[in-house]
């Protein structure tokens, strides 16, 4: 958490435009945001910036966003606490229990409708287990 | 230091913010060389944007690890940067607080970015091979090196491999979350039973990453002879109990009772021959394979209990209420299963180990007739009895329609998890039954990734949500977002969805808010067969929460 309470989120895009766009718009909502443009980055940057949140594009080159999640959920220190938002279509049954099984804890469709996305976010930083 | 090709004063002042940062001015053509030559440049701001020079700059910074900041004109000079994969970047012509919150910024992604980044990443997944994340044991490769020096010297190891068996039934039907929990548990109980026991003279326990076995290494202490074969056959019977009773003090008894633990053992003696490695390894291979012939007697042991449970119809029921979400009025009953005898109290062994002797029908023609008999003095006039029918049992010759004298009050719950393999003719059983007043639950609806297609072609009166899909659903959305179909599908059906393994008063309060029609669990209602009154579960748990 920042002085001002607000959680750090980091976005994982490969694509720096809609990195960006995501970055802007919750910068302006207030929060910290960190940003990383594939999954090998994702991960240090995790461990350095220590988000509360992930937003995590699922089709990335090289790792892609389930084994980022799930190496991500499994993180001694941090795995238990981090909330993993996963941005991506699941259409179907299948791809929603997928999601489950690498531990993601909520999506948001793609393209990304930022209002909403906005609104998935305040909603998992709810969640967030009280920091000690 | 900072340079710029820049001469706009906002720069002067942004260093300004920058702690003991001063600013350094350079034409842009020779900015390059300016990165390359000054050694106390850790950031550079460029502003102009010929493309050339860009890719010159970036190319040395990258080598000396400088950090890049790009100011932009516009939308094509931003895409620009993102292109050249440039650290930061800011609209022109920027203020100082955000010129020097980008060169900060710049600074940390720079400090890690390139081949510091595989590093890292290379670090943190052979740390996960090494320790074990669950349970914090380190693994095989760690504990080799810890202690081949301590086992050349003392000549002798015992290798005990512990087997623990049905957990991944415990995935299956609560989901991975339990399992990882009930894994915790079992890593910290044999943990802490080894460190009080008689073997704690010098030891080292392993896991294997991902997996649900454990091995552990005693290298008895000098002077000391190594423990006997007496002596951990006793060990072992009382590791048993104690890890057992933490299991069911944390995940509460229908979760110990699927618990089993078989511990192999083997005795290897240090041999300068042969390859260190190749000694542990055959250890534990050994032992393992030793854990597993333990196991098959006592699968011997549990058939011919099996057999006798069936003659003298040892099979007693649980009722497990099912309510009414919004009103908790009592709607009806599960009839659980359990063997008389110890060893088949889980209605997942006795099942399995019909399945494995071939007396399923048997087990099933029993199971049935003692929860119908039940249903006389345990339920009352309108409320319905759940039955639990395996798909197959529809092919036994005794399995018919005149199995109840009220098959209104019955409703046949078939599991997803069964394939289902002729439709067709399914589908004509289910029929015969429909006919004559029978209703049909599908349960652990939405286990597989078949999706909502297969529970369809069942039309079934009910569909029962697997309990994976209930387990902490207050705080995973994804979850909701699957129940919330369920209803809506279920509300198009004409049928009713109940949520099974309700333990938590947030979990009751969620699949309320998504209109799950009823609810069965251990936060209102524990199972209960007797005279019992199902209210002491929900002051049990329900006062609790």
């Amino acid at each position: 958490m920042t002085e001002a309470g607000r959680p750090t989120i980091l976005v994982v895009d490969d694509n720096h435009d809609n990195a960006e766009i995501i970055r802007q718009y919750l910068e302006a909502h207030g929060y910290p945001i960190s940003v990383a443009y594939d999954g090998d980055e994702a991960l240090t940057q995790f461990e350095l910036v220590r988000p509360s949140l992930v937003l995590l594009d699922v089709m990335m080159p090289g790792r892609d966003g389930w084994e980022v999640c799930r190496i991500m959920k499994q993180h001694p220190l941090l795995g238990q606490t981090v909330r993993i938002v996963m941005v991506t279509a699941l259409d179907e049954w299948s791809d929603k229990r997928q999601a489950l099984q690498t531990g993601a804890d909520d999506y948001v469709e793609k393209p990304v409708d930022l209002p909403k996305l906005v609104k998935t976010v305040e909603r998992n930083v709810a969640m967030l287990r009280p920091q000690p | 230091m900072l340079l710029t090709d820049s001469d706009s004063p906002v720069l002067a002042e942004a260093v300004k913010l920058l702690d003991g940062w001063h600013l350094e001015r350079r034409a842009e053509s020779s900015v390059a060389e300016a990165v390359d030559t000054l050694p106390e440049v850790h950031a550079v701001v460029l502003t102009d944007g010929n493309p050339g020079v860009l890719r010159s700059v970036i190319d040395v910074a990258q080598r000396r690890g400088v950090a890049v900041i790009m100011g932009c004109a516009d939308d094509a000079g931003r895409r620009r940067a993102a292109e050249l994969r440039i650290s930061e970047w800011f609209f022109l012509p920027g203020t100082a607080e955000e010129i020097a919150g980008r060169v900060r910024s710049a600074l940390t992604r720079t400090e890690i970015s390139g081949t510091a980044v595989a590093d890292r990443v290379g670090r943190v997944e052979y740390e996960q091979m090494l320790y074990d994340y669950l349970t914090g044991l380190p693994t095989l490769p760690v504990m080799i090196e810890r202690s081949r020096a301590l086992i050349k010297e003392r000549g002798e190891l015992i290798v005990l491999y512990f087997n623990f068996v049905r957990y991944s039934k415990i995935e299956e039907i609560y989901g991975w979350e339990k399992l990882d929990a009930v894994l915790e548990t079992t890593a910290l109980a044999v943990r802490e039973f080894l460190h009080d026991s008689s073997l704690n003279t010098s030891r080292v326990m392993v896991s294997f990453a991902n997996d649900d076995d454990f091995v552990f290494f005693h290298v008895p202490a000098p002077g000391v002879a190594a423990a006997s074969d007496a002596q951990i056959t006793e060990l072992v019977g009382r590791l048993q109990v104690f890890v057992g009773s933490k299991i069911e003090e944390a995940h509460g008894e229908d979760i110990a009772a699927l618990f089993d633990i078989y511990v192999g053992r083997s005795h290897v003696y240090y041999n300068p021959k042969i390859r260190f490695e190749r000694l542990i390894y055959r250890g534990i291979r050994e032992a393992a394979n030793s854990a597993k012939s333990i196991e098959e007697r006592e699968r011997g042991r549990r058939v011919s209990d099996l057999r006798s449970s069936l003659r003298d119809r040892g099979v007693y029921i649980d009722y497990h209420p099912i309510v009414v979400t919004d009103t908790r009025e009592i709607f009806g009953y599960e009839a659980l299963a359990r063997g008389v005898m110890r060893s088949l109290r889980s209605p997942e062994v006795m099942f399995e180990v019909a399945a494995e002797a071939d007396l399923i029908w048997e087990l099933s023609r029993l199971c049935r007739s003692r929860a119908i008999e039940g249903m006389r003095s345990r339920l009352r006039g309108d409320e319905l009895l759940f039955l639990n029918v395996d798909p197959h049992d529809f092919a036994d010759p005794d399995f018919n329609v005149i199995e109840s004298s009220e098959p209104h009050r019955v409703v046949i719950e078939i599991t997803e998890r069964t394939a289902i393999k002729d439709y067709p003719k399914f589908r004509e059983h289910l029929k015969r039954f429909r006919e004559v007043g029978y209703r049909f639950a599908v349960d652990d609806a939405g286990s597989g990734y078949a999706g909502l297609g297969s529970i369809a072609n069942l039309e079934p009166d009910f569909i029962k949500l697997d309990m994976s899909l209930i387990n902490c659903i207050d705080t995973n959305f994804i979850k909701q977002n699957l129940v919330e179909t369920m209803v809506r599908f279920a509300n198009d059906m004409g049928a009713k969805v109940i949520a099974e393994g309700v333990e938590r008063a947030e979990e009751y309060a969620t699949v309320q808010s998504l209109g799950v029609h009823l609810v069965q669990g251990f936060y209102l209602h524990r199972p209960s067969h007797g005279g019992e009154a199902p209210a002491a579960g929900v002051e049990r748990f329900g006062a609790a929460n």
